[in-house]
Order: C-alpha cells, then structure tokens, then sequence
C-alpha cells in the first residue's frame, strides 16, 4: 500500500480551488466531474508535483457529522492539517500580505516553529518549519 | 486564546522547556544536513557536543522523533534525488552524499523510493522533457 492521498474537508470546491491555488500556491493535479455539482478536485505542491495529493472534498454539504466535526475543530482552534514549509515567517508574512487571517502568530515549540490560519473553508492549517 | 493555544503552552512547559538541550540537539541536526558527504557516526556527532553517544540518541529520537542514524538516510536520499533530478550520475550522487559503496546506495534508494537511482533520473528527464514540449 501507498500513501498517495489525503483529504481536506471543503464547504465550497470551487472557493476552496482559488484559495489553495491562488493564496497558497498548490497546482490542481485532478479536475473530474462527479455529478451534483461536485467534482474529484486534487491538488499538488509545485516542488513535489508527483508526490501525495490533497483531495478538496465537499463532505460538509452532504455529510451532516463531517461539518459537525469541521465546526468544533474550528471553534477549538484546532488544524485539520498540516503542511511543511522551508520558512515560517517569510510564508506568515507572505500570506498576511494576501489577507489570510491567521490565529496562532509564527511560534517556536521545541525543534519545531509554526503557525495557523484560515483556509476560509471551514479549516484551521498549520504551516510547520523544522528546527 | 483558542483552546488549542491552551494546549500547546502546557505541551511545552511540560515537554519542550529545556531551551540549552533544545538548542543543542537543532545544532547536531544543523551540523548533519550541512556535512552529508562525510563519514557521520554518533561517535563523532557526540564528541561534537561533548555528551554520551546514548544520550544524543536519546535526545534526537525525543525531539525529531527519528534516531540520529535514521535521520541521516532520509537527508542523504532526499539530496540524492536532488542531485539526480539536477543531472548529476549515478556515481557522483553516490559519494555526493556520502555513500561508500554505488551497490549500498542503489538498494537503499531502491528500498527507500521504489526504483532505482538510474530509473528515477530518466523518468525525471522525461517528466521535464514532457513538461517542456506542453
């Protein structure tokens, strides 16, 4: 078996598609219809563009649970995931300056330094730099 | 503050306080990625930091959660791969990043990414040569 995917929970595809791509930088990998308006909708890192995909997936609009448990992370404040970057602060001060909000301010915790934002999709995110 | 900014203030008082020890195990770390052409063992990356070689252990396995050793390989065939998508042979990759043996590179790289180092440079010069001509 190989990890080839992992998936995000998104309240809207198409808004999700634009802040991923345009804000964060992914590049869309997989783009299919899948009937209802919804679509298998991945996404790659441009420096790993054969590595795991990341699947926008429309679960809160159609499983009542999963916006259930994406709001109670929310309110708690707590990612859904993560993701690596080389630089912390410049990728903070990067995304401040495209209004992304952010909740957790650029911190360091042992041998790791991160901090977390808004995807606007019903997610908190965490961008991680080792140490 | 969110309850998860809770959580994490305690998790460091709790687990990640010790700032000497902290700093001290990011510099053994630092000191690998920068010297990954040399012959590294834990014999000489303690004597760096003036410590037991089962204490560093101890130490990198708690706070990278890999041991020295393991950490080591991941760094070398990660810049293995860099080395190859950039062009460079097989060979020169090989000591590049402080492999001894061509035959102990290949089959760690094998094991590790699932082919073979000559077979992962031409499936990138492929993936280029596509990514040019579209």
């Amino acid at each position: 078996m190989k990890v080839s995917l992992i998936s995000i929970p998104v309240r809207d595809q198409e808004k999700a598609a634009k802040f991923y791509t345009e804000k964060l930088g992914f590049l869309i990998k997989k783009d299919a219809p899948l009937g209802g308006g919804n679509r298998w909708l991945t996404l790659v890192s441009p420096e790993w563009q054969d590595g795991p995909e990341l699947l926008l997936e429309p679960a809160p609009m159609h499983f009542e649970p999963s916006m259930v448990f994406q709001d109670a992370l929310m309110e708690a404040g707590i990612p859904y995931t993560q993701f690596d970057v080389d630089n912390v602060d410049s990728e903070y001060e990067r995304l401040k300056s495209l209004n992304v909000e952010f909740s957790v301010k650029p911190t360091e915790m042992g041998t790791v330094k991160f901090a977390v934002f808004n995807d606007t999709c019903g997610n908190n995110i965490q961008i991680v730099e080792q140490l | 503050m969110t309850s998860y900014e809770e959580k994490l203030i305690r998790l460091k008082s709790k687990w990640f306080s010790n700032e000497h020890q902290i700093a001290s195990i990011i510099k053994t770390r630092l000191y690998i990625d920068n010297n990954l052409h040399k012959n590294l063992n834990l014999d000489l990356l303690s004597e760096m930091r003036f410590t037991s070689k089962f204490h560093l252990h101890r130490l990198f396995k708690r706070y990278y959660g890999l041991t020295p050793k393991q950490y080591l390989t991941d760094r070398r065939i990660k810049k293995s791969k860099e080395y190859l998508i950039n062009g460079m042979s097989v060979t020169e990759t090989c000591y590049a990043v402080g492999f001894e043996s061509l035959g102990s590179f290949s089959k760690l790289f094998k094991d590790k990414i699932g082919k073979s180092p000559s077979v992962f440079q031409k499936e990138q010069e492929s993936r280029s040569l596509i990514a040019t001509d579209s």
